[in-house]
């Protein structure tokens, strides 16, 4: 029994909405904001860094569900909300050899597209991330200005950013001025 | 200060994403080792120039304890090593 109903808001619901910048036509970002599904954190026992097959099946199955960060660390990520018995029967598939927390409200999921995309973020992060050094699936922690971010590659021209909730609409906004001068056009969530 | 620091885990990244936590050839003294070698433990430090071992932790990266070593005078970066990796940690 709870004492009252806790309201989900989206993070970037009133994120700023609309294109922004240089009016061409050609070479535009594309900011969008992607659904609160799940993001859930995996993280090996001692012992069990190498459970990277465990945590694959675990997944939703959708590319780069699974995306790995450090060594014995893992995020799974996806657009659909799980309950917590599904949560639980996840984190009962591997067995005691590692742990998996609920993320899903703490962490935001941005989608940036467009064929200067790698010149934008490498206005916020020392990461090489020129597709020869980083191909698609690829996943880093890094930071981008101060605010720290999973980048995954999700194709030759577009990315994910993953940060923490409280600070996505802080990100969105310096986004949109790093793609300024390419002009992008943003979607917020609704 | 050296700039870039080539995580074993991560590459290269900048200074920025670690945090440091000083010398890493500090051994934490017994309980009951006494006030003195306490005193020493948790407040005296050396100022070397030259080659110097510390624990650098990837705060922003991998959140994995690293063994930097460096020249604290020509900031050349010598090697970098995972904590846990044997002998590493004090
Ligand atoms: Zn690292």
């Amino acid at each position: 029994m709870v004492d009252f109903a806790l309201l989900h808001r989206l993070a970037l619901a009133t994120a700023k909405s609309g294109s922004f910048g240089a009016r061409t036509a050609d070479g535009r970002i594309a900011l969008t904001a992607l659904p609160e599904g799940h993001v859930l954190q995996v993280l090996a026992s001692p012992g069990h860094a190498d459970i990277e097959q465990a945590v694959a099946k675990i997944g939703d199955g959708k590319p780069h569900a699974v995306r790995a960060y450090g060594p014995g660390q893992w995020f799974l990520v996806g657009d659909a909300p799980l309950s917590s018995s599904e949560i639980f029967a996840k984190a009962s598939q591997l067995d005691g050899a590692g742990s998996v927390a609920d993320q899903s409200h703490g962490r935001v999921r941005i989608e940036i597209a467009g064929t200067a995309v790698e010149t934008v973020l490498a206005k916020g992060t020392a990461v090489d991330l020129a597709l020869s050094q980083y191909p698609v699936g690829r996943s880093a922690m890094t930071l981008i200005g101060h605010i720290s971010a999973l980048i995954t590659r999700t194709g030759p021209d577009s990315f994910e950013l993953m940060v923490l909730r409280g600070f996505a609409e802080s990100l969105w906004d310096e986004l949109i001025e790093m793609s300024l001068e390419f002009g992008v056009d943003a979607t917020a969530a609704n | 200060m050296a700039s870039l620091i080539a995580c074993p885990h991560c590459g290269p990244r900048p200074k920025e994403e670690f945090t440091i936590r000083g010398d890493a050839g500090i051994a934490r003294p017994l309980p009951d080792a006494g006030e003195d070698e306490w005193h020493a433990y948790v407040y005296l430090r050396d100022n070397p120039r030259g080659r110097h071992k510390e624990h650098w932790h990837h705060t922003s990266g991998c959140r994995r304890w690293l063994v930097v070593e460096r020249d604290t005078m020509t900031h050349a970066i010598y090697t970098v090593t995972d904590a846990s990796a044997q002998g590493e940690t004090a």
